[in-house]
């Protein structure tokens, strides 16, 4: 019955295509029959009418939203998705200069998440109904009730207040006169290239728009692990072990972490949506220069190429993570190993 | 598991509705949440009356009275049109629970249905269904609304518009899921042997065991869409000035940080209040019908 | 004399729920001698397993041990530091957990739970231990619960092994340490029973072999004469007698435990009850009946199966998990299609909304909807075959009269009943839509022994007064010899024998049905002579293999 992993994994990306292409549709759709015409919307209400009509022959707006549709795909294989009418520059170099700013700063908010939701998790859970338990559901309360904003604003504001000199916007600053590295992950490209005061300037950037960014997914993580370990607990296995004696610490760290892990990472997965959203608020308010900002400014400006860009690169985004999640979901489970194969 | 069966033989005997109540009182989460329910849903219908300067929703201007810090007169002092905060904030709290009502009003029934539905007959509805939640769950939510609601014209009306259009898959998916598995029950096929057609199976069988899971999941949801609503208008997708709205005002606000902060945090604080009381109440929902999350 | 190596006296335990205290345990005592085999038997709600777990010191939160002592050894355990208390466990006494299943952690494999247990059981004793030393031990238990293939067994997650094997680790589990005092709670309950009868013979052999007490809990008499010397019979948290086995099974003293016997179905001897074969002609006719899940190399559940019901008659099909049993029954019920084969139901059409077949689930906690009243899923099959309200009302009365329920029952809920009473509402459900033909899907399995007699005393009544046929499908022979008028086995798939009743159990032909009746345990010794003999070769011919 046993089928090759390989085989598994490649059902799965099959299915990944599938949505990836439906999304494109519906976007590509969405984007095409609002009301207003593209044209004109791009050109402002000054242009001539032949200006708008020469700019909608040039967008291909004449032909078949069909014929528009494959064009689009096919140029989009081919790594063109089309020139930005604001920037006046191919969608694909601006996403390029303004991806690795966002992807570093979640990267960095996902690794805090799981470093402080996961032990305050367990902890919780093992003093459960008593203070150290009460402290931690307040903290994951917080996480997600609080708006992302409201945190940010609040995040600067004592940091201004209290730490003077620590940088509250921006990612690096321009007195250190780094020309850019390789990756654009400026943490990564100042240590490649020695430079560590641009590393640790831009981590010191880093911190409080990553620590924004993960308080809802902090508060998320928690209460699931917190939740996973507490019904786990109750099961017959716990049981055994306890009856034969193994040890508080081994019941927990050991056999119930692992099981209990499963929950909070699918839940990880999901949550990569709203982390996706948060980060166009987080980088609006830190003034971070990325994906998400660049997003928002060709929303405003109603850009189309640059919208559906950035639609399906944040559906890229939220795809590539659930894979890696069920990737490690199913190294952790057997049994679903044994269900993949049937 | 074991502890459960010996609780089940103690509850014969106890009514569904005393056992209910027992949780309830004994849950100060659930007791917590739906009194501050209570107080913003009371502030919200009655702000004409309760607030104290009712006038100040509109565009009032009173350079006099700029950017207050907060005092007697003005709980949450003034903005930076004289405006006192606390009466907007209050009026503000209308438009949040205006958008609760409007995008769960719909989004709830709808993926209910289709949940059920989805989750009962399988097949092709099944396979549509999941297939575009799936599509639909792959989307940032805010990030499809922020682009929707623009590409249509920044107002309330299409952000909630937007937000709706997201919304139900969340709802349809776990409903589908309930669903499935409550139509493998014994008690499903004995219905349909003893006559019942689908829409009995649907709304009077399935339907009243997916009561707790749906009520848990559209509380702690009205909490997601006041955040959402409240993000959208802090990026400039909400309600038109000089109507008050939370996110906006937040907004509005933060060009005068750090020294009026007043203007930032106490509107920031109420959509707090707002979204920890549906968070308390549906996490003690939860605890109360031992719903899995 | 000398010390008991488990004392328990005067033992209170009391439990908290919805603010309400109930007292589960009233001043229980008893004792377990070294090398002594104590049983003790309850229904459900008896409080044995409460015992059990304040013993092991398993209870649950909600549950206080109000009074009383537990003596291991001539030591309290309840005043024993907790440390003190953990390293009993283990190695004064081990316990056999109930559902091999979820008995062990689903993401770690077998191997890694043992060899926890055992290293910190080590270093409890002061010991250091290396890994190949204890694999090695480890597998030389395993070889003792007769797990021949042991790296397999080791390197296996939870869900890979088949129950017996892991109720069979679980007893290894038990054994690591050399225990004095074994406790099982219903070992092998949720197996098949030859399987069960394995688990039992092993668990005897062992404890023989080591000169070990045990402390079996079961709700089943008939196990208690396989492995018990002394029997403790408790009722609603009390102790209502104690004495040696033979005593208790053949000459009680109590008019509980009397009645408890009374309601064991007996599978051999004078108390035996014959039902009288039908004269009627066939109302349902399977030829060659064929079923295979799946598309290309699909499960083939049932195998040219060739049947007849007799209108009037209880036809019981036995036979085992995976047997196709099951899926005979849902063919006929129309549940689900042949494959091949011919199916034909020999009755007029019943008209408008009624069906042929209606069916009595397993589990009544499952087939009634927690969220209608009684009325509420009574009124559904009165309203579809058509009848009005006024009408509805008085039929509903009718049934309720037919099950001996109460009227004041429509309004409840079926949290609100007992398993007997729910399973009462189920047949009256399945009655009110005039079905001809009744399925019986193991209708008692779910119940207590003297439940279980109550609801087949209605049954039987029920298919006098309303002239039904019944099917009955059951792994439980020793009701079915009782219950049916003829019986099939099935053994993957096919039937392997048929016949009336008496004539099956009197000279069972197939290996196979000698096995299946030869592993039922029962109450009396004369019931244990007069069964079927089987050789080891057959066993290993028709029974599925759990040593390896």
């Amino acid at each position: 019955m046993q089928q090759h992993p390989l085989v598994a994994i490649l059902t799965r990306l099959g299915t990944f295509v599938l949505v990836m292409i439906a999304l494109s549709v519906m976007i590509f759709v969405l984007a095409r029959v609002v009301p207003g015409d593209p044209a004109r919307m791009a050109l402002g209400p000054a242009a001539t009418q032949e200006q708008v009509d020469a700019l909608r022959l040039q967008m291909g707006l004449d032909q078949p939203l069909a014929v528009q549709y494959l064009d689009y795909v096919g140029k989009a294989l081919h790594g063109d998705l089309g020139m930005s009418l604001v920037s006046q520059r191919p969608v694909t170099a601006d996403l390029k200069q303004t991806a690795p700013a966002t992807v570093e700063l979640v990267l960095v908010s996902v690794i805090f998440m799981f470093l402080v939701a996961i032990p305050v998790g367990v902890i919780t859970a093992h003093y459960r109904d008593r203070a150290l338990d009460h402290i931690g559901r307040i903290l994951s309360l917080t996480g997600v009730t609080i708006p992302s904003f409201l945190f940010a604003i609040t995040l600067q504001l004592l940091a201004a207040r209290g730490l003077p000199g620590w940088p509250i916007i921006g990612r690096i600053d321009h007195s250190l006169g780094w020309p850019g590295g390789p990756t654009g992950f400026l943490i990564l490209d100042g240590l490649l290239a020695g430079r560590f005061d641009v590393a640790l300037n831009a981590l010191q950037h880093l911190a409080l728009p990553a620590f924004a960014l993960s308080m809802a997914g902090i508060g998320q993580i928690t209460r699931i692990t917190r939740s996973s370990m507490i019904e786990n607990q109750r099961k017959d296995h716990v049981l055994t072990l306890q009856s034969f004696g193994v040890p508080e610490r081994v019941i927990i760290f050991r056999y119930l972490l692992k099981l209990s892990s499963i929950a909070p990472l699918t839940i990880m997965g999901l949550e990569f949506a709203s982390l996706i959203g948060n980060a166009f608020v987080i980088e609006m308010v830190f003034a971070w220069g990325g994906f998400a900002s660049y997003g928002l400014q060709a929303i405003l400006q109603k850009d189309l190429n640059a919208v559906t860009a950035v639609v399906l690169v944040a559906g890229l985004f939220f795809i590539v993570a659930n894979l890696i999640v069920d990737v490690l979901i199913s190294i952790i489970d057997p049994r679903l190993r044994r269900k993949e194969a049937r | 598991m074991a502890d459960m069966k010996m609780l089940d033989s103690s509850d014969r005997g106890l009514s569904t509705g005393y056992m209910m109540w027992y949780r309830f009182s004994r849950n100060p989460a659930a007791v917590a949440g739906s009194l501050i329910l209570l107080s913003v849903v009371i502030l919200a219908v009655f702000a004409p009356w309760l607030t104290p300067y009712p006038k100040h929703v509109g565009a009032v201007v009173d350079f006099r009275a700029r950017h207050l810090p907060p005092d007697l007169a003005h709980w949450f002092g003034t903005d930076k049109a004289g405006r006192d905060i606390f009466s907007r904030t209050i009026f503000g709290l209308r438009v949040s629970l205006l958008l609760v009502i409007g995008v769960l009003g719909i989004s709830v029934p709808v993926g209910t249905v289709l949940g059920l539905i989805a989750g009962y007959f399988g097949g092709w509805v099944e396979r549509i269904v999941s297939g575009l939640t799936n599509v639909m769950l792959a989307m940032p939510p805010l990030v499809m609304a922020l682009a929707v609601s623009n590409l249509l014209e920044p107002t309330l009306m299409n952000a909630m518009i937007a937000i709706t259009l997201l919304w139900w898959t969340w709802h349809a998916r776990l409903i589908y899921s309930v669903s499935k598995s409550i139509a493998s029950e014994d008690y499903i096929e004995a219905a349909r042997l003893a006559g019942a057609g689908p829409l009995h199976i649907l709304f009077r069988e399935i339907l009243p065991n997916c009561v707790s899971v749906i009520s848990v999941k559209t509380t702690l949801d009205a909490a997601f869409v006041i955040l959402f609503g409240a993000t959208l208008s802090f990026l400039g997708f909400g309600v038109k000035p000089p109507t008050p709205d939370l996110g906006s005002m937040v907004a509005d606000g933060r060009q005068f940080m750090p020294d009026f902060w007043w203007e930032v945090l106490c509107p920031g604080a109420a959509v707090l209040y707002v979204t920890l009381g549906f968070n308390l109440l549906g996490d003690g929902l939860r605890d109360m019908f031992d719903v899995e999350s | 004399m000398a010390e008991p190596l488990l004392r328990v006296e005067n033992l209170n335990v009391t439990f908290t729920a919805y603010g309400r205290t109930r007292q589960v345990l009233r001043d229980v005592s008893f004792t377990v001698a070294a090398g002594e085999r104590v049983a003790l038997i309850g229904e459900t709600g008896s409080g044995k397993s409460v015992t059990a777990k304040a013993i092991i010191g398993t209870l649950p939160k909600n549950g206080r041990i109000t009074s009383g002592s537990i003596a291991i050894g001539g030591r309290d355990v309840l005043t024993m530091a907790r440390g003190e208390r953990e390293a009993l466990k283990g190695t004064a006494f081990s316990l056999i957990m109930q559902d091999p299943l979820s008995s062990f952690n689903p993401v770690f494999k077998i191997g890694t739970h043992l060899d926890d247990v055992m290293r910190f059981a080590d270093r409890r004793d002061g010991k250091v231990s290396s890994k190949a030393d204890r694999n090695a031990r480890i597998a030389a238990v395993l070889r003792r619960v007769q797990l021949a293939d042991t790296e397999r067994v080791m390197n296996a997650y939870p869900s890979e092994l088949s129950g017996g094997m892991r109720q069979r680790v679980l007893i290894g589990l038990a054994l690591l340490h050399q225990p004095r005092l074994l406790i099982a709670d219903e070992p092998g309950t949720a197996l098949d029973v030859t399987t069960q009868d394995e688990i039992l013979n092993l668990i005897n052999h062992l404890v023989a072999e080591e000169d070990m007490a045990l402390l079996m809990i079961t709700h089943n008499l008939g196990v208690v004469r396989k492995v018990a010397d002394r029997v403790v019979v408790m009722h609603h948290g009390d102790i209502v007698e104690t004495g040696p086995c033979t005593d208790i099974l053949h000459r009680p003293s109590e008019e509980y435990t009397r009645s408890l016997l009374d309601a064991v179905p007996p599978l051999y001897g004078p108390r035996v009850t014959d039902l009288p074969q039908s004269g009627e002609p066939p109302i349902v006719r399977i030829e060659r009946l064929n079923k295979i899940y799946g598309r290309r190399n699909g499960y083939h559940a049932v195998r040219d199966v060739t049947l007849a019901l007799k209108a009037g008659e209880i036809f019981g099909l036995a036979g085992e998990s995976g047997s196709g049993k099951t899926s005979v029954a849902r063919m006929i019920m129309g549940l689900s299609r042949p494959t091949s084969g011919k199916l034909a139901i020999d009755a007029p059409d019943p008209g408008r909304g009624k069906r042929l077949t209606q069916i009595v689930y397993q589990n009544p906690g499952t087939s009634l909807n927690p969220k209608r009243t009684v009325k509420q899923t009574l009124t559904l099959p009165l309203k579809s075959i058509g009848m009005d309200a006024a009408r509805r009302d008085a039929r509903m009365r009718e049934l309720l009269e037919l099950v001996r329920l109460p009227q004041s029952y429509l309004a409840k809920y079926p949290h609100e009943l007992s398993g007997g009473q729910k399973q009462r509402v189920a047949i009256a459900r399945a009655l009110a839509a005039e079905p001809k033909i009744l399925i019986l899907d193991e209708p008692t399995a779910a119940l207590d022994v003297s439940v279980q007699k109550t609801v087949i005393e209605l049954l039987m009544q029920l298919r006098e007064e309303l002239g039904l046929t019944y099917l009955m499908i059951s792994h439980d022979l020793s009701l079915m010899r009782n219950f049916c008028s003829r019986i099939a086995i099935m053994l993957r798939g096919e039937i392997v024998e048929e016949g009336p009743t008496p004539e099956v159990f009197a000279g069972p032909r197939h290996p196979y049905t000698r096995a299946l009746i030869a592993a039922i345990p029962v109450v009396t010794d004369e019931e244990e002579r007069l069964k079927p003999t089987v050789t080891d070769e057959e066993r290993m011919r028709f029974l599925v293999k759990t040593t390896d």
